[in-house]
């Protein structure tokens, strides 16, 4: 192991920023072709190092070498030339322009002066082949799904030829299905001999993928192992410093009558006849691949999209809910996929964003009374563990995990009968996740039925007392705390549920 | 990424100081520094800057616009652009106050071109709310068929007025030597201001303007939101055109050319963001007098009037590019 050849040795790297030692003497040595995955909490510096590693930030202390060369990577250009990609999580594709446009884009070929289509088609073809993707490099970006995009991605940077490639939190848009066919992806280009490194939450595919792993906390490296030998537990405990009985803790509830009953729900193109019940007190899980209709099933229900046929009971009363406000006088609150852009205001404070979904019971005659505004802020934000608990501070300044939280303080203040929670923990740290179920857990305690979307199984097992599969935009199973594993809910998902 | 920079505690606290600074330069652009600063280098350059007489003129100078800037504030925070049918709006106010004031007396005339430009402005929102055209588009059309009913109504001359009472209270000053327009114009600013900050729909322009989708699944209603932003723009620009009417007496379909684009300068300098979400009156109305201001020192100093074009142009421009650097600086992308 020793003689192979180091890909990237990065030493003591330090890394001050006003106020803030954000890294202290880490060391990061990546072998080739070898992928090496990088874990900590949000604000480790795991970030921080790879922004340096790509030439963003210059290091205030220690050296990188390259291959046993020292390098000073003083831009970003400089880190390409010196074969260094980054794929980040938002995708930088031009979704107007074909895949091969894309892969060859800021390098095209060119014959005469004009581009070389015939030859930018063909390098597309040989990558994607060579990466063993299915993607026709004719097609137009904007119509891929994400998956398919990042796999463009992923295979623009692996056209460059590079040494190393960096791919920070791949899969939080992915289903379990097509993060297998990621991972063929990344053991290609590792046996292709380009270093991988690879930046996740999720730690379960880390053990999956990875050959060494790199904890970091505060700053400093805790620990680097080859990953024969480490659990999930394992690095949890080093992330947080701490050790954690339980990831998930589910909290025993009695559960009440039905309160949400959705009878025969279909979305043109997205849903077919759509029927499953939520209780009281009760967590349903909603379990499926990216693109089986779950986000749709739950945006009809709430009014954000509308459904062609079927029926939404909520509480005994049938209710044709058509638009958000309708689903929220009925008693639904819906807590959407993607914070940033169906989430919070950003440039809001804490407060506007906490009562914006309640505005019209806060105001008189049109003015919004703002000391019973501040008092519910200040009651929710307090309840959820907003920190810091400035109810004045703008969104924009809380970390993901906080912002998350306004959101659902946002969607308490509604004080709804069932709360539909679309991937509520995707790209939060493992703190701030379980947080977030404990919060969940109090909720249904409370007798609030709750209806969680999720794409990461042990998320689902471990929280939800049923389970619902979805497969292409039908129900495929319901399956019983008790009778539900990883490999049951899967065969469901992929729609082998039903012999 | 989600860490946007390092670990806790410490940065937290930083990265927000980082921040909040940024935010408060931002405020800073045009506001009071900017207005004193002008004051200064205007006392400097001419001792009649400073006189009273001089100020009240600038006060009745930007108060036409200043009824304006009010909705194009609005317009500009729920990140509707810009309101170009202003000119179209202002023109008919003008018209129809005079045009009809014969037979209606120019209270109920006045009445009635505020109603019709509201009106114009009420077809602006309904194409931009519901139809989504982009509001450039939509209002620079709008204006135009607005432009070409007032003009088939008055013939395409000058309308002249009669009614010299109305013209010479709005001309004249109460209070101790307050002009009537001035006060006119602060009552608006003020009433909007109050509309703006403490209302449910003030609250909704903000959040439509910062993040159309969150407000959407907020159970905001987004497209009534938009079209408001227009409705008011259009019956404002109708009530500037009104009392521009009554004041001098006459009127043409050009009456109002000019008032959007001192209106957006306004705006824009007093630090409210194209891009939405961001802003307040008393910002835009520091812009409005920054500008204002800095016009009249350049007519005190004799600079010919292509030279204050240059100038207003730059100082779009730059704020503009002002804004979009801060907002990346800041991280609220």
């Amino acid at each position: 192991m020793i003689e192979v050849a180091l890909a990237l040795r990065m030493e003591k790297i330090g890394k001050a920023f006003p106020g803030v030692q954000a890294l202290s003497e880490v060391d990061l040595e990546v072998g080739q072709g070898e992928v090496h995955a990088i874990v900590g909490e949000n604000g480790a510096g795991k970030s921080t190092l790879m922004k340096i590693l790509a030439g963003v930030y210059q290091p205030d202390a220690g050296s990188i070498h390259l291959n046993g060369v020292e390098v000073v990577l003083q831009s970003p250009l400089e880190a390409k030339r010196q074969g260094i990609r980054m794929v980040y999580q938002e995708l930088n594709l031009v979704p107007d322009l074909s895949v091969s446009e894309n892969i060859a884009l800021g390098r095209i070929p060119k014959k005469r002066g004009l581009v070389d289509r015939a030859r930018m088609d063909a390098d597309a073809r040989g990558v994607l082949s060579e990466l063993q993707t299915k993607i026709v490099p004719s097609m137009i970006v904007g119509d891929l799904t994400v998956s398919q995009q990042q796999l463009v991605e992923i295979a623009k940077a692996y056209a460059s030829e590079p040494k190393i490639i960096v791919l920070d939190e791949p899969t939080s848009s992915l289903s379990e299905h097509e993060t297998q066919a990621l991972f063929r992806v990344i053991r290609r280009m590792s046996s292709a001999g380009v270093s991988v490194i690879y930046i996740s939450h999720r730690l379960r595919e880390v053990i999956d993928i990875a050959d060494t792993v790199t904890v970091i906390r505060d700053g400093r490296r805790i620990d680097t192992q080859s990953i024969d030998g480490v659990t999930v537990e394992k690095m949890i405990s080093l992330m947080v410093g701490r050790q954690l009985d339980e990831v998930f803790p589910k909290k025993k509830v009695p559960i009440g009558d039905t309160i949400l009953e959705v009878k025969n729900v279909s979305v043109p193109g997205r849903c077919e006849d759509v029927s499953f019940t939520v209780r009281a007190g009760e967590i349903v899980g909603l379990a499926g691949l990216v693109g089986a209709g779950r986000t749709e099933v739950a945006q009809a229900i709430f009014g954000l999209r509308r459904y062609s046929r079927g029926q939404v009971i909520v509480g005994g009363v049938s209710t044709h809910i058509t638009r958000p406000r309708k689903g929220i006088k009925a008693g639904i609150a819906y807590v959407p996929e993607d914070r940033k852009t169906e989430g919070i205001i950003p440039s809001e404070s804490i407060r506007n964003n906490i009562s914006l979904a309640v505005l019209p019971s806060l105001q008189r005659a049109g003015f919004i009374e703002r000391r019973k505004e501040k008092e519910l802020a200040q009651q929710k934000a307090h309840e959820l563990g907003v920190s810091p608990p400035l109810i004045e501070r703008l969104a924009n300044t809380l970390s993901g995990g906080n912002q998350q939280k306004v959101v659902l303080a946002k969607w308490l203040a509604a004080k709804p009968t069932v709360l539909i929670l679309d991937e509520p923990t995707r790209g939060v740290d493992v703190g701030a996740k379980a947080d977030i179920h404990t919060i969940i857990g109090e909720l249904a305690a409370q007798g609030v039925g709750i209806l969680m979307i999720s794409s990461e199984l042990p998320e689902i097992l471990a929280v939800s007392d049923r389970i619902y599969v979805l497969h292409e935009g039908r129900v495929t199973e319901e399956i019983a705390r008790s009778d539900a594993s990883e490999e049951r809910v899967m065969r469901a998902a992929t729609g082998g549920g039903l012999s | 990424m989600t860490e946007a920079m390092p670990p806790v505690p410490v940065p937290v606290a930083s990265r927000v100081l980082a921040q909040s600074g940024l935010t408060r330069v931002r405020g800073w652009i045009g506001l009071p520094a900017g207005v004193v600063l002008v004051l200064i280098v205007g006392s400097i350059l001419s001792d009649k800057f400073l006189s009273v007489s001089n100020l009240t003129n600038v006060l009745i100078s930007m108060s036409i616009v200043g009824l304006i800037v009010v909705g194009m504030t609005f317009v500009f925070i729920s990140r509707g652009l810009a309101d170009l049918s202003v000119p179209a709006t202002v023109g008919l106010g003008g018209i129809l106050v005079l045009g009809l004031q014969p037979s209606l007396g120019s209270l109920v005339a006045g009445i009635v071109g505020v109603l019709a430009a509201a009106v114009a402005g009420f077809i602006n929102g309904g194409l931009i709310g519901w139809a989504r055209v982009n509001p450039v588009i939509a209002t620079l059309a709008v204006g135009t068929i607005v432009l070409g009913v007032a003009q088939a109504f008055v013939g395409g001359v000058i309308v002249y007025g009669t009614d010299t009472a109305t013209q010479d209270f709005i001309n004249s000053r109460i209070l101790g030597g307050v002009p009537v327009i001035v006060l006119i114009f602060l009552s608006v600013a003020a009433l909007g201001h109050i509309l703006l900050s403490r209302t449910t729909i003030g609250r909704y322009t903000y959040a439509v303007g910062s993040n159309p989708a969150a407000s959407e699944a907020s159970a905001v209603p987004v497209k009534f939101t938009r079209a408001f932003a227009f409705l008011l723009t259009g019956a404002l620009g109708g009530f500037a055109g009104v009392i521009l009417g009554l004041s001098l007496q006459t009127a043409r379909p050009t009456l109002g050319i000019g008032y959007e684009f001192d209106a957006i300068t306004a705006v824009v300098v007093g630090g409210v963001s194209l891009l939405g979400g961001v802003g307040s009156i008393p910002r835009a109305m520091s812009g409005l007098l920054f500008v204002q201001l800095l016009t009249n020192i350049m007519v005190l100093q004799g600079v010919p009037s292509p030279v204050q074009g240059i100038a207003k142009g730059a100082m779009i421009a730059g704020a503009v590019a002002l804004d979009v650097y801060l907002r990346r600086r800041g991280g609220t992308q």
